[in-house]
């Protein structure tokens, strides 16, 4: 078997509450396989949002370990950290998270100016990403004048400029209407069938499930469930009752 | 390593793009910062340039006098009592100053306000009584008086001299040959001097020194007396010899200490070192008070800049989370309160030139004295890097703050 691509080993996360203690996570074993497309699910308070922060190296545990790619990475300082996230991981937000003072290219530019790429691979990477989630007439436009679902696109072509293994999304439909969530779900799907990119969706909707293999049940800090499906089947069975995708809306 | 370099140089140019926009999304706050650094740069510029535009117009004049001219006075000009005390040289100091070695000629010159009536009009004016029998030639090749119409006046007549300014500013129309009143007196107007540049000077007017004193009712002493030295003495040894003299008389006479100096003896060069200092030390008060202005504007721009990262917290998550490093956010800010700094420093400049230019072009409207206000280019250069640092160090704490930041803590803030 494949080695996982992220793998969190007895990870605790406790917060300091003045004199008492109190734990988020407690204890989580995870395993993500490179190439899988995962669900972390719970209700508020699980400790998902938690452990997506974690997943994504934007926190360190308080106790237990991380690896990325096999490396241990619980020790690592901000900045190694920093950089294995704008190199290796995009993230795709509820709130969608774009710079308001930057234009579209300029907030999916933003990443690669943090690895030190140069202006004009940079707006020919930028352009073309816009370009495949259909936003290229929108280039000049700021995060206000768009409308949710266009800044969700824009968020994900942020988070592909890099060329990341893994892709981050926490709630990527929780701000959009059921026909733009499932363009970005459809989105997220194709990169993970044709790229083969690792995809992680923390979310408490469960038709977002069915695009997933493999759904990871969270409660209490613990993970309750962590089972494996056939997604084709799962497509036969409720594709239908998702919202039509508008044609030529997607060209990932 | 050089492309290490290139790559960290193309990077500032693209986080200083990032910084001018987040400072012209927050224009009106951005002005009101930068308003802080702009008006102490702009008090250091224009009156620095003043001060020492002062200095050259005073060294100027002094320069019109002759460098082995003594000057000698009553009282201690660092003592403003005996300044003021009205005091004068005696005819027994004259003698003394006389017989000291060195000394080639010497004039009185003395001076004082007399209301002189010229047509109808009445006005207080400075008259000099100066020696006309035995110092013409001081006057005329130390002193730098120099005819421009008409002639000396002759000793013990009635004659008058005018500054150039005199005609135009003091009694309008006067010229060669018009009358005036002094005391009941009648003066003619026998010639005009060329300016000898500066207001006070060139509005006064000048008779002959037993003239004067026949007007004054002073008969006795005189307020100012001018040395020349012999060809070949040099001027500081005289100038001290004088002194010395002149001390060790008065002590004798009226057992005064002779530590307490009554009398100022002065050479050109020494005045001219004594203004320096006094400029200087303005200057530096000058530069003291502007520098608290520009600490207190420093502050303005930390206080904005905290204000900025409190706002800008989520950003500053966002930013973390997709690769920037802490030095990159660390970098941002720093360039956004250097700019700050910057800016207000080619404003205050660009203000200070303004207010010191016009400053000296109001001079040559209105000639007191003949006045350029100097900025050199180390002037501007200090303001600048000075308030860029000023800039930097009000946004290094900030920025601290901005790059401690937990990237999941500032991502959770709302």
């Amino acid at each position: 078997m494949a080695e996982p691509v992220i793998k969190l080993e007895n990870v605790w996360k406790k917060y300091e509450l003045g004199e008492e203690e109190l734990s988020i996570l407690k204890g989580v074993n995870l395993e993500i396989m490179p190439g899988s497309f995962a669900t972390i699910m719970g209700p508020s308070g699980s400790g998902k949002s938690t452990l997506m922060y974690l997943l994504g190296l934007l926190d360190t545990p308080s106790l237990g370990k991380i690896f990325l790619n096999g490396q241990d990475v619980s020790d690592f300082s901000e900045d190694e950290l920093a950089q294995i996230r704008g190199k290796k991981i995009g993230f795709i937000f509820q709130q969608f998270n774009l710079l308001q003072n930057l234009t579209a290219l300029e907030n999916v530019m933003l990443p690669m100016i943090f690895q030190g790429i140069l202006e004009p691979q940079r707006i020919e990477r930028a352009k073309m990403l816009l370009d495949t989630v259909n936003l290229e007439h929108r280039i000049n436009h700021k995060p206000k004048e768009m409308s949710g679902g266009e800044q969700q696109r824009i968020a994900i072509a942020r988070s592909l400029v890099n060329n990341p293994e893994i892709l981050i999304a926490d709630e990527p439909t929780g701000n959009l209407d059921s026909t733009n969530g499932k363009i970005v779900m459809e989105i997220l799907a194709k990169l993970h069938r044709e790229q083969k990119k690792t995809i992680i969706v923390v979310t408490h909707d469960p038709t977002i499930a069915h695009y997933s293999q493999n759904i990871i049940h969270i409660q209490d800090g613990k993970i309750v469930s962590n089972h494996f499906q056939d997604t084709d089947i799962l497509w036969k069975e409720n594709g239908k009752n998702l919202p039509d995708v508008p044609p030529g809306e997607i060209k990932i | 390593m050089i492309l290490f370099n290139a790559i960290n140089i193309h990077n500032l140019k693209e986080y200083f793009k990032i910084a001018l926009k987040n400072l012209t999304t927050r224009k009106v706050r951005s002005w009101l910062t930068t308003i802080g650094i702009t008006i102490g740069v702009f008090l250091i510029v224009s009156l620095l340039s003043l001060s020492q535009g002062l200095k050259g117009a005073v060294l100027q004049q002094l320069n019109m006098m002759g460098k082995d001219l003594i000057m000698i006075m009553p009282g201690d000009i660092t003592n403003i009592a005996t300044m003021m005390g009205g005091q004068k040289i005696t005819d027994g100091d004259m003698k003394i100053i006389k017989q000291t070695k060195g000394v080639a000629e010497l004039t009185s010159i003395d001076y004082t306000s007399i209301t002189i009536r010229y047509d109808d009009v009445k006005k207080t004016v400075l008259v000099y009584g100066a020696d006309l029998r035995n110092g013409l030639d001081i006057l005329k090749n130390d002193v730098g008086w120099s005819i421009d119409e008409g002639r000396w006046p002759s000793p013990n007549k009635n004659e008058i001299l005018l500054g150039s300014a005199v005609p135009k500013d003091v009694f309008l129309g006067i010229k060669l040959g018009s009358n005036i009143m002094i005391k009941g007196r009648k003066f003619v107007v026998v010639g005009i001097l060329n300016s000898v540049g500066s207001k006070q000077d060139d509005t006064m007017v000048g008779i002959d020194l037993n003239i004067f004193k026949s007007v004054t009712g002073e008969r006795t002493g005189s307020k100012q007396m001018m040395v020349k030295v012999e060809a070949g003495a040099n001027v500081d040894d005289v100038a001290e010899r004088i002194k010395t003299n002149l001390n060790e008389n008065r002590k004798r006479q009226i057992g005064q200490d002779e530590n307490d100096s009554s009398y100022t003896v002065l050479t050109s060069e020494k005045t001219a070192s004594i203004v320096g200092n006094v400029m200087g030390m303005i200057q530096a008060v000058i530069i003291g008070f502007a520098s608290i202005a520009i600490v207190v504007g420093g502050i303005g721009i930390m206080n904005t800049m905290y204000t900025s990262v409190r706002e800008r917290t989520k950003e500053i998550g966002i930013m973390k989370a997709i690769g920037a490093k802490n030095r990159t956010i660390t970098t941002i800010f720093l360039i956004e309160s250097g700019i700050f700094g910057m800016l207000g420093g080619i404003g205050g400049t660009l203000l200070g030139l303004i207010f010191a230019k016009g400053i000296e072009i109001y001079f040559q409207i209105h000639p007191m004295f003949y006045f350029k206000a100097d900025v050199g280019p180390v002037l501007i250069i200090f303001s600048l890097a000075f308030s860029f640092f000023v800039g930097c160090v009000s946004g290094y704490f900030p920025a601290r703050t901005a790059a401690k930041l937990k990237p999941v803590d500032a991502l959770r803030y709302e």
